[in-house]
């Protein structure tokens, strides 16, 4: 515009010398007159040219910036795209570096460490704006495996399929992403609900949001495990599936300001049947909240021709998985129990198998709150402010704080040397309480101080398990 | 019943579920939406149409139909449906650039023109003279145009169909004359492209030139644009002059393939191009300004399009040949325009 301005204005001032020159030339009025007439027509066409392929000139950029390529690259995104938004392929990943510390003899000198809890890139995308698709390998704790990787269909809000490798829909806290988390880890109701599977879900919202489903089928896996820890890593080694379903309503979602706004609750479940073999045990062991192992099944101790004589899944489990969130400015409070109850046998000798079926149980309520004024929710948060050196702003600051069980059935213990579980090596219960400060001086980055104490039930030669007293600190990049 | 046949059957009525549901979607699917990428002159033929189609496939099947339209230089939107624009129809200004989809996008088979009556082209055109009220520089014929003086207005034929009508129609003017040849030819379009005084990429765009900001004393224009314009403007803005020697312009429709099976279109989209052919969208062709193919409608417009000699594309051994030897890159106009 500005050139196209100074052009015009150039031509116009030079218009007068231009007249007066064949003035002087001319050899009478009218000549001079239509001279100047022609001169000016003349002019006035060479602006008009000149404006027109300016006027083109830009059309076609603008053409050319509508249909060209949408490239992101910003604090938080990383993003290649179609003009029109429905195709893009983005950049994500998450890498956790952690430290973990127990306090006095709850733990032995061995479990001091640092590792890279999580070390994950992530590529996703979608095509026509319906079709997604995720892989996200993990190549932290020393080792490589795919975490996620699926392909879905978003029909209608509604109906949504989605296939391959990733959670199925069953526990809350397991159902928030990784950056999400209040604490760095997950609660022991997780540890009953499956982490990632394979198998094919369908699911939707309706209503905003306010209703949703999801309904899978997956290979199955024992309690909190994914599918890359079974014996052959994604591959299915028994002859049952899970059947995993899940509602969760939040009914005033799309309330203005209701003070019910951020209420969710919902239950989850999964069900699944085999044929059980004491080769393939397909049980789960359980950690304490410090990630140390404090409970399995009996294993193998047979020799020479005497019939395997592990604990094994025979039979059905069912999980039930009640849950609840309730989010309201800088408070966030999320509360899950989780019940599983699993059919198991173990051989006692050729001719004697004890059956049974136990329920194992977990909940947590959990609590957060952003104490400089962010807004506490599921998922996603934005700092209010950022912190860099010399400058203003202290970033976001959240207090958490969580109390927590895990309760194995008693009926496990039962029988002396026949009982499905050892108590002198396998606690009953557990019961944690924990604090923590999560401070995010950028909206990708966050650091994490955690404390639990956990005090057991059984699992010891003599009495309870010591307490644990963990303090795990992490350095998180989330993008 | 043991646990194979559960899992079995259980995945069977999942996988049935997941199709029986796509299929439900598009059983009940009631508004279905079309895109038609067309030449830049044709906006107001495809308002007109649209809805008449619509309220057609309506009363035909009680769907809604709605078809959003996509409007610029043929040659550049040709290039926008193999970048990826995801065009149901096509409807350019000129048979090249749909081969070009068939060949360089490989959207459509390249026997594309055998699919519809009139090699897919359902209505035609042909170039004539835009001038300003009177004729104040006595333009009548091709040859005018090269005169010293003469603003001549036309679309760049790299991205515009009509263009390239406009540029052989010149050249066979000018090969027609006496002693004429392809070397005359050559020369007389060189002279005419050195009054251009501005390249447009379309139709649309050199109306808008010539008409609204007033550059040139001639525009090489599709007879419906002009007819349009005058219609527009009132005939004490501009004129018609009628060239003794023009072109048959022949627009090209296509339903493209590879898209409409992806959107699950390709019924609707045949229709679409097929009523082009019927009385009604025969008859919405002229009351556009475009000839019609059916003759009782062409005659009852027949004062719209006056007689006169018009060469064909075959007369330049078809567009395949006259789109490498005279538009393609190093080929005619590119030397021509160069010097």
């Amino acid at each position: 515009m500005n050139i196209r301005r100074a052009t015009a204005l150039a031509s116009l001032a030079l218009l007068p010398f231009a007249g007066a020159a064949h003035a002087q030339d001319a050899p009478s009025q009218a000549g001079v007159n239509d001279d100047l007439r022609q001169e000016i027509e003349a002019q006035k066409q060479r602006l008009a040219v000149l404006e027109r392929k300016l006027e083109i000139q830009d059309e076609a950029a603008k053409a050319a910036a509508a249909s060209a390529p949408r490239i992101t690259a910003s604090a938080t995104r990383f993003q290649i795209g179609s003009a029109d938004g429905a195709n893009f392929i983005r950049f994500r990943g998450t890498l956790f570096a952690d430290n973990r510390a127990y306090a006095g003899d709850s733990a032995p000198e061995t479990a001091d460490t640092f590792l890279l809890r999580s070390v994950r890139p992530t590529i996703e995308g979608t095509f026509g704006g319906i079709y997604d698709f995720r892989i996200t390998p993990d190549f932290g704790s020393g080792r490589s495996i795919i975490v996620d990787a699926y392909a879905a269909a978003r029909f209608k809000p509604g109906f949504v399929v989605t296939a391959g490798k990733f959670k199925p829909s069953v526990g809350l806290e397991r159902l928030a992403s990784e950056p999400d988390l209040k604490f760095m880890e997950r609660g022991l109701p997780t540890l009953l609900v499956p982490n990632r599977d394979l198998g094919v879900q369908l699911s939707g919202d309706f209503a905003g949001g306010a209703f949703s489903y999801q309904v899978g089928y997956f290979n199955g896996v024992t309690d909190g495990q994914s599918s890359d820890n079974l014996a052959s890593p994604d591959v299915e080694s028994d002859t049952g599936g899970d059947y995993a379903a899940r509602v969760f309503l939040q009914p005033f979602i799309n309330s203005d300001n209701f003070s019910l706004r951020g209420l969710g609750f919902g239950v989850g479940a999964t069900w699944q049947d085999l044929d059980g073999a004491a080769a393939n045990p397909y049980l789960p062991s359980y950690r304490s909240q410090g990630q140390l192992s404090v409970f399995s099944y009996r294993a193998n101790t047979a020799t020479g021709t005497a019939p395997n004589n592990a604990t094994y899944s025979d039979g059905e489990r069912l999980r039930l998985a009640p849950q609840v969130y309730y989010y309201r400015g800088s408070f966030g409070f999320l509360g899950e129990y989780t019940q599983v109850k699993q059919d198991v046998s173990r051989r006692i000798s050729p001719t004697v198998l004890r059956s049974d079926t136990l329920t194992n149980s977990a909940w947590q309520g959990q609590f957060s709150w952003f104490i400089t004024g962010e807004e506490e929710a599921f998922r996603g948060f934005t700092p209010g402010s950022t912190w860099q050196p010399g400058k203003p702003g202290t970033g976001a600051w959240e207090l958490v704080a969580r109390i927590q069980e895990l309760d194995v059935d008693d009926a496990a213990f039962e029988g002396g040397a026949t009982s499905f579980a050892n108590p002198l090596t396998a606690i009953t219960k557990e019961t944690s309480y924990g604090v923590g400060v999560n401070w995010y001086p950028w909206n990708t980055v966050k650091l994490s101080l955690n404390y639990d104490k956990t005090s057991f039930e059984g699992g010891a030669a003599t009495g309870d398990r010591a307490d644990e007293q963990a303090i795990f600190s992490r350095f998180a990049i989330n993008y | 019943m043991d646990q194979t046949n559960w899992k079995r059957r259980l995945l069977l009525a999942m996988t049935a579920a997941v199709f029986v549901g796509g299929v439900g979607q598009a059983a009940h699917a009631k508004e279905i939406t079309l895109l038609n990428v067309s030449y830049d002159p044709t906006r107001e033929l495809y308002v007109d149409f649209n809805k008449s189609f619509a309220e057609y496939w309506k009363k035909k099947t009680g769907d809604d139909v709605k078809i959003n339209q996509s409007h610029g230089g043929s040659g550049r939107q040709a290039r926008s449906v193999i970048d990826g624009l995801a065009a149901d129809v096509v409807t350019l200004a000129l048979a090249a650039d749909v081969d070009a989809i068939a060949t360089n996008g490989k959207l459509l088979p390249l026997n594309w023109e055998e699919r519809l009556p009139d090699h897919s082209a359902p209505y035609t055109s042909t170039i004539v003279f835009l001038v300003r009220k009177g004729n104040p520089k006595h333009i009548k014929d091709w040859g005018d145009l090269v005169k010293p003086g003469i603003g001549v207005i036309t679309p760049n034929p790299k991205t515009s169909g009509g263009a390239r009508w406009n540029y052989l129609a010149a050249w066979a003017w000018a090969r027609k004359q006496p002693g004429g040849s392809d070397a005359t030819a050559r020369e007389f379009v060189k002279a005419l492209y050195k009054n251009v005084p501005v390249l447009d990429t379309g139709a649309r765009g050199s109306t808008t030139t010539f008409v609204q900001r007033g550059i040139g004393d001639v525009a090489l224009s599709w007879e419906n644009e002009a007819w349009l314009a005058q219609k527009e403007l009132g005939p004490d803005k501009v004129e018609i002059v009628i060239p003794s020697i023009s072109i048959l312009a022949e627009p090209s429709v296509a339903v493209v393939d590879k898209v409409v099976l992806r959107k699950g279109t390709r019924t609707v989209a045949e229709e679409y191009l097929k009523y082009l052919y019927t009385p009604e969208g025969q008859e919405i062709a002229a009351r556009n300004y475009y000839r019609p193919r059916n003759p009782q409608v062409a005659a009852k417009h027949q004062e719209l399009f006056p007689k006169l000699e018009l060469v064909t594309i075959k007369d330049f051994g078809g567009w395949t040949k006259a789109q490498k030897e005279h538009f393609g890159d190093g080929g005619v106009f590119d030397q021509i325009y160069a010097q």
